[in-house]
């Protein structure tokens, strides 16, 4: 296909293969988990030097503000991504862990004084706790019944967190969070945070490609591929799906002690089944099995939401409506052989021209 | 005793929230009967078919019976267009992004008749007087014999639909076996409509019973319908019995559990009941024909 392609020369396709080329530079490969080994490769300096110049270039503190809160739901669809895309289990109740990483480190820097880089910490361990706790029975479960017992979970933590307002401030919430410092730096400004908080992305992404090269991200695999099967090749199940749900976990427990340091309040209606729902779309428009496309999901589906604030109230049927369509029309991700399907559309336009050309 | 003077009395509003949730389950496993879809846009069905009659009782000022029935009628509408819409295209799909559509079509629904009708709590008239009578020092709300009435139709109907006629036993076929279906000439695209149609009329019945007795608001329906989807697992998913069961036990026991712990985490009860029937008994306490016990 190759040597036809050279046979076939022609000064236009010059044009198609730049474009292709700069496509190549920007879009994730989908069957990154069956590289062996992992290269720094100019597509990640090419995401490393826009993520630090953007801001800067586009310095308007909306959008740094917006990008703050892409970051921080990109940490939680990473996390899910590694439960839902690779391991293949469904989860509607991350936004708990979430709340649970946020509580904690509002408990811990307001009332015991803290310092919030060990509350970071001890959030994703607190979150980590919770998940191996009630793990272990959840996960027997599968398909429409997990995701509905994970569900039942994410409701009765809302119920409790509402119903002890000595510890957690009840529906009010608490208040004045002091913002994120390490060694006496503040992140108070939202370029600051911005920084914060996509440098903690960009670890954990470093982190999940690690895992998902490892053994046990081959077994994510494998247990996504058949529960069966994974077993008889000597994997144990149970241990795996316990392991990746608490790794989820711990990564929302993170993003949590984020986003009540950044925004300085953490109150029950953020952690409801609709952050649950959402994080679920970035993963799935992003495409499942994917470690970049969920981040790219989390910050569409933020500017979108953004975008759709403006028209009220009907920003949320406007928002169902897309939902439905997005998944009717992009099944697999937005992105998922987006390089593929746009090679084919730039094949097929210059294929269109040349048989114009032989007609006549 | 203070306490055991109003057990009985819980005991009364259990068995009528039992009902409902019964109502309710039942809509979930006619469409599980059917496709072994769960529709998560159940519950709102339930939300419409209480702001459809307040509309049509209170905006155009039809009498209470005819405006009931318009509601039912627009709903199973409703039903329809959900499966032609989101359903059908996705039939093909899988697991998660089913899941997603149908909560994506119910949060459609919920902000859509907020848009349409108002955020405000509506609440109907009861179907006979303001009837509240009382047996000993039991007072019992005249509409729950109303609710109870229309579960044991319903269940009726259901029954005679599955068991008695050509068209329930072609439904449940397209479930049980998808090929034997196909082979025997069954469309089980046809049948997993005409499913939620039955469905989305369930929903609506039991949206036009319970209102009188609870206000309806645009948000109400994702509670009632994750509730009535844990009473049909509790009793036994995809049977009719299991769901009428689940949902009186449901009922009761969330209903006696405000006698003994503060009434704010009642909605915890359902949630903290559904993670223990799946955790001993995921078959449910009846047993259930689509979940295998080996796996579980």
């Amino acid at each position: 296909m190759v040597k036809q392609f050279q046979k076939e020369f022609r000064k236009r396709d010059l044009v198609y293969s730049i474009a292709l080329w700069f496509l190549s530079l920007i879009i994730p490969d989908p069957q990154l988990h069956y590289r062996r080994e992992y290269h720094f490769r100019k597509r990640d300096l090419f995401y490393f030097l826009t993520l630090l110049l953007l801001p800067l270039i586009w310095s308007d503190a909306h959008f740094h503000h917006l990008m703050v809160l892409s970051g921080i739901h990109g940490i939680l669809a990473l996390g899910l991504t590694l439960f839902l895309g690779y391991a293949g289990q469904i989860s509607l109740g991350h936004a708990a862990f979430f709340g649970i990483g946020a509580y904690t480190t509002a408990i811990l820097t307001t009332r015991y004084g803290v310092p919030s880089f060990f509350a970071f910490w001890a959030s994703a361990l607190i979150a980590s706790f919770f998940a191996w706790l009630i793990g272990r029975p959840l996960l027997k479960l599968k398909g429409y019944f997990l995701a509905l017992a994970t569900l039942g979970f994410g409701e009765i933590f809302l119920v409790l967190v509402r119903e002890s307002p000595t510890l957690t401030g009840g529906v009010i919430g608490i208040f004045d969070i002091p913002f994120f410092s390490l060694a006496g730096f503040v992140f108070d400004t939202y370029l600051k945070q911005y920084y914060l908080i996509w440098g903690v992305l960009s670890g954990l992404v470093l982190f999940s490609k690690n895992l998902i090269r490892s053994k046990m991200g081959r077994a994510f695999l494998a247990v996504a591929a058949s529960e069966d099967g994974a077993s008889v090749i000597g994997i144990d199940v149970a241990r795996i799906k316990l392991g990746v749900f608490v790794i989820g976990a711990a990564f929302a427990g993170l993003a949590g002690s984020l986003f009540a340091s950044v925004m300085s309040t953490a109150n029950p209606e953020t952690f409801s089944l609709n952050l649950s729902v959402l994080i679920v779309m970035m993963v799935i428009l992003g495409g499942m099995g994917n470690l970049y496309g969920p981040i790219a999901g989390a910050i569409f589906l933020t500017f979108l939401i953004n975008g759709l604030s403006r028209y009220q109230e009907y920003s949320l049927p406007i928002y169902g409506v897309i939902l439905i369509l997005l998944l009717i029309f992009f099944p697999d991700g937005i992105g998922t052989r987006l390089r593929v399907r746009l090679i084919y559309l730039i094949s097929y336009l210059g294929r269109k021209k040349r048989r114009e050309k032989v007609e006549l | 005793m203070d306490l055991w003077q109003t057990i009985p009395q819980l005991l009364i509003s259990g068995i009528t929230f039992g009902a409902i949730y019964a109502l309710v389950g039942l809509g979930f496993v006619t469409i599980a009967r059917a496709s072994q879809i769960i529709n998560f846009a159940q519950g709102e069905f339930v939300m419409l078919g209480g702001m459809t009659t307040f509309f049509f009782l209170r905006g155009v000022h039809l009498p209470y019976p005819l405006a009931a029935l318009f509601a039912i009628l627009i709903v199973i509408l409703i039903g329809f267009l959900l499966h032609l819409l989101v359903i059908y295209p996705l039939r093909k799909a899988s697991l998660p992004i089913l899941l997603m559509a149908t909560l994506g079509a119910a949060l459609f629904l919920s902000s859509t008749s907020a848009l349409l009708f108002g955020t405000l709590p509506k609440a109907l008239p009861p179907f006979s007087g303001s009837g509240l009578f009382e047996i000993g020092k039991v007072s019992i709300h005249a509409q729950s014999l109303f609710v109870m009435g229309a579960t044991f139709l319903v269940l009726l109907f259901l029954y005679f639909l599955s068991q008695r006629t050509l068209l329930g036993k072609a439904m449940e076929a397209s479930s049980t076996d998808p090929l034997g279906a196909d082979l025997s000439g069954i469309s089980r695209n046809l049948m997993i409509f005409l499913a939620f149609g039955v469905s989305a009329g369930i929903g609506s019945i039991a949206g036009i019973f319970i209102t009188p007795i609870f206000y309806v608001s645009y948000h109400s329906g994702t509670l009632i319908g994750l509730k009535g989807f844990i009473a049909a697992v509790l009793g036994g998913w995809g049977k009719h019995s299991g769901a009428i069961l689940g949902g009186f036990a449901l009922g009761v026991v969330e209903s006696l559990s405000v006698a003994f712990i503060p009434s704010g985490y009642k909605d915890a009860i359902a949630f903290i009941v559904l993670l223990l029937i799946l955790y001993i008994r995921p078959k449910g306490i009846l047993g259930s024909p689509f979940i295998d016990s080996r796996r579980w």
